[in-house]
């Protein structure tokens, strides 16, 4: 079935949604937005893996599966990370009691 | 044995380490330390006994993994710094206690110790793994494999706030430069149509690749390893980060994350610097990162009072010098002439060294005199001469005092800058290593000079339990063999 949609359509997809979650990481000031918009980053790869892997066809039209199997990586690592993640945001959260980060800054620059 | 089998054995002795902790109902956890160190060890030992790879071998393992004299070599970083940072753990083992005890009585006062130690054997195996890999995805994996232990080694002590700052500092620029580092592998990934190192180098090189693309995805790998070494200007979280740190934990990140940011930027330059059409380009933007980071870093550490932050600008600033090394890397080797992996690889053996020296007497001060200032460091040539003494050498080879690791770490870079005729760069890491000869002398005049004041005044001589001692006189003798004999060194990098 012929979509019409090309892999530029796609790469531009993934452009803006790294821009956006790029931008939420350096502009939002809640923890838990940015760390939202971390894993927004990390979509945005994914859905580059995936269209690259979908349009780099080889001999017989398959797809090239290498770029899959890096998303695959990637989901898992993103699970560890916000794990990891989360439970040092819920134990500051009880150091603290806040979610800014302009808040912690304890330490002297 | 085939070199892989390392990682597996290191890998299966952190799960050990967790199990004995779980199961066996120690006393006192210190054992779980002396266990791992001495599984690694035997592995330091293991090393010297790989066999190289048969030429028949088809496991699918070498798929994605190298076992070069050079990957070795930073496998044996890994396992010596690793060696070392649990012995810096089990002096530390009191702080880590106190801020991370149970709240019920009856609890056992180690109960959150075990972990401590059982952690950085998981990140000395992803380091190892790291060391080998010649694959988009086998870095990938690996790099956050040692990332993810960090983000919970520096917030280990959960009831100190300083310590979860710096955790949830690291883990947000952490995840961000992971975010860029895989934006930047898919994008390799796509224009060349590899994971494979060896192949996405031929890709660049046939010059099939639009040179715009191919630098697209180098300046978004530039930026996310530029987080990882501490590369200005990406560079702000690692003085907080630093310092807030547990002082064990502080020391394997700046030997452990700085190796495997540079194993894997040397890797990836070697892929890009192949190839006419962008090496141009890739080589200016290392020549400019370096100098900023030479200059930014050493600048700002002359003004730091807080002797652990001023490690921190320290280690901004040798990330300036070892990216001078990758900037100036020759296109074509002559005769003789030492590659620009060599000199990183000798350099980041030489900064092992020096500074895990250096943060072996910080973590003991901490502990006993419960300060990081320098002016806690007031005295302590007389009250703890083998400290201090240990102390000068390691501030003697951080600021490139000849006859010391330090110095020809510093050589080999300046030789290659001059050899490549980058004097820009070669003016600016002079200036540097001057401004280097004042901060870190700084804190040698306060040891020898200074009269101590206050609380430092009274203090007793500092105890050094028999294994740091064993850890300080290897580390004062491996720095002066490294001063006197250099190539002895650069023999086992190949």
């Amino acid at each position: 079935m012929d979509t019409g949609l090309t892999l530029n359509h796609f790469l531009a997809v993934s452009g803006i949604l790294f821009a956006i979650g790029l931008a939420g990481v350096l502009i939002r000031r809640n923890i838990i937005v940015i760390f939202m918009c971390l894993e927004l980053m990390l979509s945005a790869a994914n859905l580059t893996l995936v269209a690259f892997s979908r349009f780099n066809t080889g001999a017989n039209g398959a797809p090239d599966y290498h770029g899959q199997v890096l998303l695959f990586f990637i989901i898992t690592v993103a699970a560890a990370e916000v794990a990891v993640g989360l439970a040092i945001i819920v134990a500051l959260f009880r150091a603290r009691e806040t979610t800014d980060v302009t808040q912690i800054a304890s330490m002297k620059n | 044995m085939p070199a892989y089998a390392l990682e597996i054995i290191v890998f299966s002795l952190g799960l050990v380490l967790l199990l004995v902790d779980a199961f066996a109902k120690l006393e006192d956890k210190r054992s779980l330390a002396w266990l791992g160190m001495l599984g690694l060890v035997v592995v330091f030992g293991l090393l010297f006994k790989v066999e190289p790879r048969a030429a028949d071998d088809a496991n699918v393992f070498w798929r994605f993994y190298s076992d070069s004299r050079m990957s070795l070599f930073f496998k044996g970083i890994a396992i010596l710094s690793t060696i070392l940072v649990l012995a810096m753990a089990i002096d530390y083992r009191g702080l880590i206690e106190k801020f991370t005890a149970p709240a019920e009585k009856k609890a056992h006062p180690q109960a959150g110790l075990g972990e401590f130690f059982a952690l950085p054997v998981f990140a000395c195996a992803g380091l190892m793994c790291m060391a080998s890999a010649t694959n988009l995805v086998s870095i990938f994996v690996s790099l956050e494999a040692v990332t993810i232990t960090f983000y919970v080694m520096v917030a280990y002590m959960r009831r100190n706030v300083g310590s979860l700052e710096a955790g949830v500092k690291y883990l947000i620029l952490g995840a961000l430069s992971t975010g860029f580092l895989v934006y930047g592998f898919a994008w390799l990934y796509g224009i060349t149509g590899s994971m494979d190192l060896a192949e996405i180098g031929a890709a660049l090189k046939s010059g099939d690749v639009s040179p715009t693309a191919a630098l697209f995805a180098f300046s978004l790998i530039l930026v996310a390893l530029g987080f990882k070494v501490g590369a200005v200007p990406f560079q702000m979280w690692i003085p907080d980060v630093y310092q807030g740190a547990p002082t064990p934990i502080t020391a394997f990140l700046s030997v452990g994350s700085k190796a495997a940011g540079f194993i894997v930027l040397l890797r990836l330059s070697a892929v890009f610097l192949g190839s006419e059409a962008v090496a141009g380009q890739v080589a200016m933007a290392f020549a400019v990162v370096a100098g900023l980071t030479l200059i930014v870093g050493n600048l700002t550490a002359i003004p730091q009072s807080n002797f652990k932050r001023l490690l921190a600008y320290s280690s901004i600033a040798h990330a300036g010098f070892l990216l001078t090394a990758l900037a100036a890397a020759p296109r074509k080797l002559e005769a003789g002439q030492l590659s620009s992996a060599t000199v990183v690889a000798f350099y980041l053996g030489a900064y092992l060294l020096m500074t895990l020296l250096a943060f072996l007497v910080v973590g003991l001060v901490r502990v006993h005199r419960d300060s990081e200032e320098i002016e806690a460091y007031r005295g302590l040539g007389k009250s703890s001469p083998f400290l201090a003494l240990a102390l000068l050498i390691a501030m003697a080879s951080l600021a490139g005092v000849p006859l010391t690791a330090g110095f020809f770490g510093k050589f080999f870079v300046f030789q290659l800058a001059i050899q490549g005729g980058h004097w820009w760069l070669v003016t600016l890491a002079a200036i540097g290593a001057g401004a280097g000869f004042y901060y870190y002398l700084k804190v040698v005049a306060a040891m020898y000079w200074d009269d101590p004041t206050g609380a430092a005044a009274k203090a007793a001589a500092i105890p050094v339990s028999a294994l740091t001692r064993a850890a300080v006189v290897t580390l004062i003798v491996l720095i002066v063999i490294a001063g006197f004999a250099p190539r002895m060194i650069l023999g086992l990098i190949g």
